[in-house]
């Protein structure tokens, strides 16, 4: 038994910094390329530094681990403002490492990010969420730690520009912004035409008990076929459809492209934000109800006053939900021709390009993370203002 | 449990569902050729209409075994993990790798995938070890929500009744949660089934194989081939995994 009395020990700090100086010191940080073509050769820290120098710039990782052994509020703070300082440093690092190894006479040379750069990264932002948890942090910190982490990369930009991913970015930024437009543009309409697709079938389940039950299981039914299938599914009807009617074919829908995109979409999107709409307005406590009733409101009134803006957060919940699944799908339905960033990934694949896999991985993983986080914090806005209005402290 | 044990037929007809499913997949998986001249009403220009790259039951048995190996290893690890860091010794993770599983559920398993190859490399096995990282995240955050629901009043129950961490761990905790762990286990198994089939884009030969071979050459029977398949497969384990689900209501 351990005693409950004793200062508490923090291991996750510890454990994550030796993680992260571990793989500092024994995988590659860089690979250097003379082009696209032919395979980098990676290069690890003590092979770019040597040795004594590689170990030196570990101390800040054991000075971070021995901050937060015995933790209390003042070093953890202190042990936070480290621990941007290394996140700040790594842009830093690579383009040292760059300068280090690449051939200014070769200007088709190519940087890759060697698996020590990713897996810092990955543990210097775990180690971030858990000092910002372990201090309790406010909600907005999180929208303020990424700002200086950013600044770095972005004032570091001009030393990276033999950075693979870059390369790949510049060659190709009219059709990145055109397959970020594309992307943003079907998951806002799929997201949109579900919200109101979907609200209507709530209510119209909630006026039904049979219809109801009909719903959830065709849409529970949906849900469970891969987006792949749904996709390849929906290709030959659209491509039938298109070819008998004309007006279909002038609006651009066919077997491929948008049209079987934002119908899958749609039908993923169905389940989440009925699901949602349909449990927000039924659990409306039913005092609140009866004492609007009996304030005169008619049932117009009761629903667009009272239940509707009481159900708001829970159905913003259906939209966070449908969204990031949206952003998801989307990426799949590059395969059918419908375009966004998707495209990059499976060309990339295509081509064994790695770093144009990662311009398309990249920015549907943040858009996916920005998006959960801007609706979970309206969302809990919302939750806190109906909080207060119905008079129960939060 | 219920007052009589129910006999085989009873306890077979409560599997009619996901038995449907099996039988219609497996029938469509080796009985494909002899629909070729349906198919070949879809697609009438094409000479090949019936998938032959690899036989269909040995695509489906590819997909099955990724997606089976990937998915007791995300079992066997995310409840494992979970369970560890809900006990004493662990807890200090449990704040760290909770927040961890709950935002990691918002990557794109696309995204995942497509991260994992320039790791990992082309093949079965990287595909394998993407699957059974994003599988983790569901199961690891159903565990932790099922362990940490459980009543103080019933874990303090069976501390009086003298019961050690592990019996409790085994005769109250698990049993306490094991349908939320179900449910965590449900979602993670439907994604990696429709994960694996995108593993076809990096040269995975699987039930993908045929929809990305048919929309690459325009052969619109060789994707509703695919298509089909798959989706009787996530019908049929889905199904199954809904009998194993008391019902909810």
């Amino acid at each position: 038994m351990t005693r409950r009395d004793a200062l508490p020990v923090n291991r996750v700090v510890p454990a994550l910094s030796l993680a992260a100086a571990a793989a500092w010191l024994a995988l590659a940080s860089v690979s250097v390329a003379p082009n696209r073509i032919v395979p980098g050769t990676a290069y690890a820290a003590s092979e770019l530094l040597g040795w004594p120098l590689a170990g030196v710039a570990c101390l800040p990782l054991l000075g971070l681990a021995a901050l937060a052994w015995r933790p209390h509020r003042g070093r953890l703070r202190l042990a936070l403002a480290l621990n941007l300082l290394l996140l700040m440093a790594l842009p830093a690092w690579v383009a040292l490492a760059g300068a280090l190894r690449l051939d200014p006479d070769q200007p088709q040379a190519r940087l890759g990010l060697g698996p020590a750069v990713w897996l810092l990264l990955f543990c210097l932002v775990l180690l971030t969420i858990e000092l910002r948890t372990r201090l309790a942090l406010p909600a907005w910190s999180g929208w303020l730690l990424p700002v200086p982490i950013l600044g770095a990369w972005v004032l570091a930009a001009p030393w990276l520009g033999s950075l693979a991913l870059w390369q790949e970015y510049r060659g190709r930024s009219g059709q990145f912004a055109e397959a970020l437009l594309d992307h943003l543009l079907l998951v806002g309409s799929a997201v949109g035409a579900s919200l109101v697709l979907g609200a209507a079938i709530a209510l119209a389940m909630r006026r039904d008990a049979r219809l109801e039950r009909l719903g959830f299981t065709l849409l529970n039914f949906l849900q469970t076929i891969p987006s792949l299938a749904l996709f390849g599914l929906l290709l030959a009807p659209l491509a039938w459809l298109s070819a008998r009617l004309d007006w279909l074919a002038a609006l651009g829908v066919s077997g491929i492209g948008w049209a079987p995109a934002f119908l899958a979409l749609l039908g993923y999107s169905l389940l989440p934000m009925v699901r949602n709409t349909f449990v927000a307005l039924a659990e409306v406590d039913p005092g609140v109800l009866e004492s609007a009733r009996g304030m005169g409101m008619g049932p117009g009134q009761v629903f667009w006053q009272v239940r509707l803006p009481l159900a708001l957060p829970v159905v913003l919940e259906g939209v966070r939900i449908t969204t990031v699944q949206a952003i998801g799908l989307t990426a799949v339905a590059a395969l059918i021709g419908a375009g966004g960033l998707g495209t990059f990934i499976f060309q990339g694949l295509g081509q064994a390009a790695m770093d144009l896999v990662l311009l398309g991985a990249l920015p549907i993983l943040a858009m996916a993370l920005v998006a959960d986080a801007l609706l979970g914090a309206l969302t809990r806005r919302l939750d806190h203002r109906t909080a207060l209005r119905q008079g129960v402290t939060p | 449990m219920s007052d009589r044990a129910p006999t085989a037929a009873v306890r077979l007809a409560a599997w009619r569902g996901p038995l449907v499913w099996l039988a219609l997949l497996l029938a469509l998986a080796f009985g494909m050729p002899t629909l070729e001249p349906v198919l070949r009403g879809i697609e009438s220009d094409t000479r090949q209409v019936v998938y032959a790259q690899a036989g269909l039951p040995s695509l489906l048995a590819n997909h099955l075994l990724v997606v089976g190996v990937a998915s007791l290893l995300a079992v066997a690890l995310g409840v494992g993990a979970a369970v560890l860091v809900t006990r004493p010794a662990g807890r200090d993770f449990l704040p760290l790798v909770a927040q961890f599983a709950s935002m990691g559920q918002t990557f794109p398993p696309v995204a995942v995938l497509a991260l994992a190859v320039p790791v990992l490399g082309f093949g079965t096995w990287p595909i394998i070890v993407a699957l059974l990282l994003y599988g983790l995240l569901p199961i690891v955050r159903n565990t932790l929500a099922g362990l940490e629901g459980i009543d103080p009043g019933v874990q303090e129950a069976a501390r009086g009744m003298g019961m050690g961490g592990a019996q409790r761990l085994w005769q109250v905790e698990l049993p306490l949660a094991a349908p939320v762990i179900l449910a965590g286990i449900r979602t993670s198994v439907t994604v990696n089934i429709a994960t694996a089939a995108l593993g076809a884009t990096v040269g995975a030969s699987n039930l993908g194989a045929p929809i990305i071979s048919g929309i690459v050459n325009g052969n619109t029977a060789y994707v509703l081939q695919g298509a089909v398949l798959i989706g009787l497969l996530a019908l049929t384990v889905d199904s199954a995994f809904a009998r194993l689900t008391p019902a909810r209501g």
